[in-house]
Order: structure tokens, then C-alpha cells, then sequence
């Protein structure tokens, strides 16, 4: 009895080698419980909806290994996520790729969102020698460490930074505006740090002047002395690295006060959030953010337009920017382990090196990383909250709405 | 800048009187019974809750939910009184100390199970907006906030000073067991001090709801002010922590324009740290 019970073991274990061959398994490192729970699952659901167009043949979605079922190059081997929580906390995204690439044995890792979460599970990848696709971590550091496994999706905020500029020198060019002076209200993390630096440094590079650099503590219980600071500048433009819940007292603290600039430009964070237009109501208008998908572009590009139904089925709401660049994550990777024909964790970054996907997914007409590992054409357009909805206003090339500017003060609305 | 100081000390005034009132809640409790109630922000976060939910629900006014998250915080404090922190007054400092850390994290992680992690904002409450008066913008919501928190402060003032179970409370305060032996009953004085304190947050978390995002979060910072204010004004007194919130309130906003907004915090704990160097029991502590 024994000895046919260590035979079934022996059989079991061959038959499930043989299974496991079939599947590539990746790891996906996202804060599915905690303060950003809700961010997270948005998350899960973008990279199921990659596997989803992966696994099963979509001959409909112009992208990537969508026509076919599985990777072609490998037997038709379908893609599996291990997913693992965070919960925000880098200590946790560190362990938990450790434990990814240790105990469940992934070929790859993708995550994490939180940029101070990614930093430190990126590292873990690297000295495993596992590749990492970051899908939407925005802090340009991130590709600035010289690891060799990692590759970033997302628009950096040094790269928004540039664009805002950009976006300004075109208004004075084309439109005629009077522009000379911004600042900079930022949360005092790295996020908010690195895209204040950013800012000043290609303001002063296009020959603005910075007027007022104002950082302020995130989760503040009262903004009105930062707004102060700002009145008493008189900026013509204002920037802001800020999350939703400062973004909605900084808002409502500049209702209560009286004051806007003639344009106000967020980073990454609160503005970009559909929430902020729900939560703030008619007070969020005029407002103007960057945005690598506007929600406007969605029923227009019919790759975007398909995946976000599949999307949508998942979450019931419409694909975002952020979800856009973690769903991309997956399809890269994918796309490289079936270029590469293995798993090889060498020759996967060899490929992921060489990605060269064109797609109207995003904007920027594509994903192609440099030696750096970050992705050369992420791109995004600036939108502008128009009567409760996002419009892309700049740059001008791709604007669908005329921006309104300057913002009209709020005793005239 | 120096032009935009009234602005900054009117407004600074305002917020500080809402920090008084979630402070005299913390400052009670601790006078009377020696507990450190970690989860105080979280009461504040709770009665949030209740108006957003009332509003959003139901259709009522945070000005509405004002006695109904008072009444709501009123019972949860009482509660919690009778099952938790009855059964470790005696204990050590440390004990219930932890034993209110751990409510804390309880409540704060049940409302984000429950209503996620989301911030939330009351939309068109009746008080919002703001007037100008000499080109200084008074916010209406922070403005009716600060005369509710003066009144609701006075009112504990005088139901302290003047009525038996107030009496009572100072009583068990200053001497718990000759109050005993005057036939006071500790018990039923500790929950009913329990509740008050948990009523007056309750007040402060609705009329936040006008102007703060609602949020599981949302009760952290207002309790570490809160913490400052009561040590400042002197533990257990209610005109202490009613001035000290108001002198938070001004340093934190005339400090953020002057110096920095990044320090606003910092200036606000450096005067504390510096009363309690100088003067440990706080401006009014006994």
C-alpha cells in the first residue's frame, strides 16, 4: 500500500510538472487591502484583463498576442498571475517579491504602483535576476538607478514637468497669453519632492520664473496659509503634486478664499482621479491636469475601445490612465516572453529591450524602452475640466476642446 | 505677505476653535479618568461618517446630524466605556493605552472595510462658501463651526461648574475615593464623562463634514493637534484646551504664511514642547 501510494505521489508530480509547463506564471505585486485598496483592485482587474485578451483568442483587438490563444512561441502556453497584496507598504512589496520569486518560482514580476513600493520590490527582482514591467509608477528615479531587469510604462513626472512647459511656451506662441511667472504646491513625499525639482528645473530652462515654492504636509486638517502663499505671489500658473483628499481641500480652500491663477497644471494624483470631479462637483472645473488616456478618446480608438469593454465588464467603470499603463505592463511582457520563445530570465530582458509594439492604445503611439529601461513614448495630454468633464486641451495638435483660460474667478461663475 | 496676515489670523482663529472642541472631548476624559483615548480621532472620524452618511442617504444637513452624530458618539463612547475601558481602569497606563490603540486601529480598518478607502465630500451642504468683509474672506462653514464649538465648550464649562453630575465629575476627578465614600457612584460618572467627551467630537466630526473630506484617514491628524492642545492648555481643563486650540489654530496659519507652510505643524509643536519645558502641567492645569 505504501508503495503505490509513493508511485500515485510520483505520478501526481510528474503530471502537474507537465501541467505547470503549460503556464507561465508572473508575479503581480499590487496594494490590494489598505489605504489605497481601491487604487489596487483597479489594478488586478487591468492585468486581468491583459491575461483575459492573452489567453483566449481576440482576433477583434489589434495588440499583441490578442488574435491568438496563449503565446504562440511556446506551445500556446497561457500566462498566470500570482498576485500578491502590499498594502502601500514597502517593507511588504520588498518581502512579498522575495516570496514571489522564492517559493512560487515567477518568471517576472509586474507592479507595484506606489513608486516607494516599486523601488524597493525592483531591487529584490534585480538581485534574482527576474525581470520587473512597472506599469504605473510615475517617479522618475525609478529608471534613473541603472538596474538592468527593469522597465517603466509610465510617463515620469519629469517627463510631464517638460510637457507642461512645452504646453505653455505653445499657449504664448499660438495664443498670445501672457505667461512669466508659476509655482509650485507640492505634498512633501518623494512623489511631490521630486516633481517640484522637476518643475522648477524646466521652468527656469524655458525662462519662467518661479515665484513660490510651497510644500505642505500630506493629510493636512487646513491648507489656508499654503493658498496665502500663493495669493500674496500671484502666480500666473500653478502647479500641484497632490493627492485626492489635499486636492479637494486645496480646491475648496481656494473657493473659500477667492483666489485662482490664470491656470492651475496637476501632476499625476488627486486631479486625474474621476473621483475629484464627482467629490468636488462644479467647484472642480477649469482645473488642468496631464493625462495619458483622456476618458474623452475612449469610444474614438477602437483598440482602446474594445479593451476597455473588457475592462469594463471587470470593473464596472471605465479604463483609466493609470489601469491603461498596468494592463499595458502585462501585454509587454507577454509579448517578450513569446519573442524570446522561454522563460530564460536573459533572454526575456533581451527582448523586453527590444519591444517595439505600435499601438493607439496610448497617445504616445506605442511602448519601446531605452537603455534605461524607461518607455521613450509614453506621452500625455493635458486635459482640462470642462462642465464636469475631462477635455483635452493641449497640446494643440491633439486638443479636442478650446481651453478656457484664464480660470474665471469664482464670484463669476 | 504681511498684507495677507488679518486674512491669516481671522481664518487661523476659526480652525482653532473647531480644534478646541475636539480637544475639550480628549482633555475630559483624561482629567477625570487618567485614560489617553487613542481612538478619540477615530470618534471624530465616526461621526464624519454618520453625517456624510445621513446626507447622502437621507438627504439631512451635517447642520442636522450635529445632534445626531452627538447622540451617536455619545452611546458608542459609553459603550465602549462599559465593555473596554471599565474593565482596565485599573490597570497600568500602559494597558490602556494600548488597549484604546488597539480601538483605534479597529474602528479606523471596520469603516474602511465597510465604506472603503475612499475620500468622500458632502456636496451642497447649507453652510458653505464664504464673505468678504474689509477684503478678508470668512469661510460660512468654518465660521458657524467656531460659534457651535464656543457654545458646545461653554455649555460643558457650565454643566461642570454647575449642575450635581458635573460637580459629581470634579469630584471623582480630584478625589475618587472620598467621592466613593460621599456616596458618588465612580462607575456611572466615568461613563457618563466617557460619553461627553465622545459627544463634543461627535459635534466637531459633523461640522468638519461641511468642509473636510470624509475619510477612514480622516480622524489622524485632528487628534495628534488635538493631543497638543490639551497637553497645552493643562490636562482636564476646559477653558485650557478651548485657548489652546485657538493658539494652535493662529500659530499654525500666521506661522505657515510667515515662515513656511511646511513648519505650520512644526511651530505648533515647538511652542508646546516649550510650555511643557517651562511649565509642565500646561497654561491651566492643576
Amino acid at each position: 500500500m505504501y508503495r503505490f501510494g509513493l508511485v500515485l505521489a510520483v505520478l501526481m508530480a510528474f503530471s502537474l510538472s507537465g501541467l505547470a509547463e503549460e503556464t507561465i506564471r508572473f508575479g503581480a505585486i499590487y496594494p490590494l487591502t489598505g489605504p489605497i485598496a481601491d487604487t489596487g483592485q483597479r489594478c488586478k482587474w487591468a492585468v486581468e484583463t491583459a491575461l483575459e485578451i492573452i489567453n483566449n483568442p481576440h482576433p477583434e483587438i489589434d495588440l499583441p498576442l490578442a488574435a491568438s490563444a496563449g503565446l504562440p512561441n511556446l506551445g500556446g502556453a497561457k500566462m498566470v498571475a500570482v498576485f500578491a497584496d502590499h498594502k502601500a507598504n514597502p517593507e511588504l512589496g520588498k518581502a512579498e517579491a522575495e516570496r514571489l520569486i522564492t517559493e512560487e518560482n515567477v518568471v517576472a514580476l509586474v507592479g507595484c504602483y506606489n513608486s516607494a513600493v516599486t523601488k524597493p520590490a525592483s531591487y529584490v527582482a534585480e538581485r534574482y535576476g527576474i525581470p520587473f514591467v512597472c506599469g504605473a509608477s510615475s517617479s522618475a528615479a525609478l529608471t534613473e538607478r541603472g538596474l538592468k531587469y527593469f522597465f517603466r510604462i509610465a510617463v515620469t513626472d519629469a517627463m510631464d514637468a517638460k510637457h507642461f512647459f512645452e504646453c505653455l511656451n505653445e499657449l504664448k506662441e499660438v495664443k498670445g497669453y501672457e505667461i512669466e511667472t508659476f509655482a509650485v504646491v507640492y505634498e512633501n513625499t518623494e512623489f511631490g519632492q521630486h516633481a517640484a525639482e522637476q518643475t522648477r528645473y524646466w521652468g527656469e530652462h524655458f525662462g519662467y520664473k518661479c515665484v513660490a515654492d510651497v510644500p505642505y504636509p500630506f493629510g493636512a486638517t487646513d491648507v489656508t496659509s499654503e493658498v496665502l502663499r500663493l495669493k500674496a505671489a500671484n502666480p500666473d500658473v500653478v502647479f500641484h503634486a497632490t493627492l485626492l483628499s489635499d486636492y479637494i481641500l486645496f480646491v475648496r480652500t481656494y473657493k473659500e478664499l477667492n483666489y485662482v491663477p490664470k491656470a492651475v497644471f496637476s501632476f499625476c494624483g488627486g486631479f486625474q482621479d474621476p473621483k475629484s470631479i464627482e467629490r468636488l462637483g462644479a467647484d472642480a472645473n477649469y482645473f488642468c491636469g496631464s493625462q495619458i488616456m483622456p476618458p474623452e478618446l475612449i469610444p474614438k480608438i477602437p483598440v482602446l475601445n474594445k479593451v476597455n469593454e473588457l475592462y469594463k465588464e471587470r470593473a464596472g467603470a471605465d479604463i483609466d490612465g493609470v489601469t491603461l499603463e498596468i494592463f499595458e505592463a502585462v501585454i509587454v511582457l507577454a509579448d517578450a516572453i513569446n519573442r524570446a520563445g522561454t522563460t530564460d530570465p536573459e533572454a526575456v530582458v533581451e527582448a523586453l529591450r527590444a519591444t517595439n509594439i505600435v499601438t493607439d492604445l496610448n497617445i504616445g503611439g506605442g511602448i519601446r524602452f531605452d537603455e534605461k529601461g524607461q518607455n521613450i513614448l509614453a506621452k500625455a495630454a493635458v486635459t482640462q475640466v470642462i462642465d464636469g468633464e475631462y477635455r483635452t486641451v493641449l497640446p494643440l495638435s491633439v486638443a479636442t476642446t478650446e481651453m478656457i483660460w484664464p480660470i474665471p474667478p469664482w464670484n463669476e461663475r | 505677505m504681511i498684507a495677507y496676515l488679518p486674512q491669516a489670523l481671522v481664518s487661523g482663529f476659526l480652525m482653532g476653535l473647531i480644534y478646541s472642541l475636539v480637544s475639550v472631548g480628549l482633555t475630559i476624559i483624561w482629567g477625570v479618568m487618567d485614560i489617553i483615548n487613542f481612538a478619540h480621532g477615530d470618534f471624530l472620524m465616526l461621526a464624519m461618517f454618520i453625517a456624510f452618511w445621513f446626507y447622502t442617504l437621507f438627504g439631512f444637513d451635517p447642520l442636522v446630524s450635529i445632534p445626531l452624530a452627538a447622540i451617536g458618539i455619545f452611546l458608542l463612547a459609553s459603550i465602549t466605556y462599559r465593555l473596554l475601558i471599565k474593565r482596565i481602569l485599573k490597570e497600568s497606563l500602559l494597558t490602556t493605552l494600548l488597549a484604546t490603540f488597539g480601538l483605534a486601529l479597529f474602528l479606523r480598518n471596520s469603516a474602511q472595510f465597510l465604506w472603503r478607502a475612499d475620500y468622500r465630500t458632502i456636496l451642497n451642504p447649507v453652510l458653505q462658501g464664504s464673505f468678504s468683509v474689509a477684503g478678508i474672506y470668512v469661510s460660512i462653514p468654518k465660521l458657524v463651526g467656531a460659534l457651535i464649538s464656543v457654545i458646545t465648550v461653554t455649555l460643558v464649562y457650565v454643566f461642570m461648574k454647575k449642575t450635581r453630575i458635573g460637580r459629581a465629575i470634579q469630584a471623582v476627578s480630584m478625589d475618587r475615593e472620598a467621592a466613593l465614600l460621599m456616596g458618588i457612584n465612580a462607575d456611572r460618572i466615568y461613563n457618563i464623562t466617557f460619553g461627553i467627551g465622545g459627544a463634543c467630537v461627535g459635534i466637531a466630526g459633523a461640522l468638519l463634514a461641511n468642509f473636510y473630506p470624509v475619510s477612514p484617514q480622516a480622524g489622524i491628524f485632528f487628534v495628534i493637534i488635538a493631543f497638543t492642545c490639551v497637553a497645552l492648555g493643562g490636562f482636564g481643563s476646559i477653558l485650557g484646551s478651548l485657548i489652546a486650540g485657538v493658539i494652535i489654530g493662529i500659530v499654525e496659519s500666521v506661522g505657515g504664511v510667515l515662515i513656511g507652510p511646511a513648519f505650520k505643524y512644526a511651530i505648533g509643536f515647538l511652542i508646546y514642547l516649550l510650555v511643557v519645558l517651562i511649565r509642565p502641567k500646561g497654561l491651566f492645569g492643576w
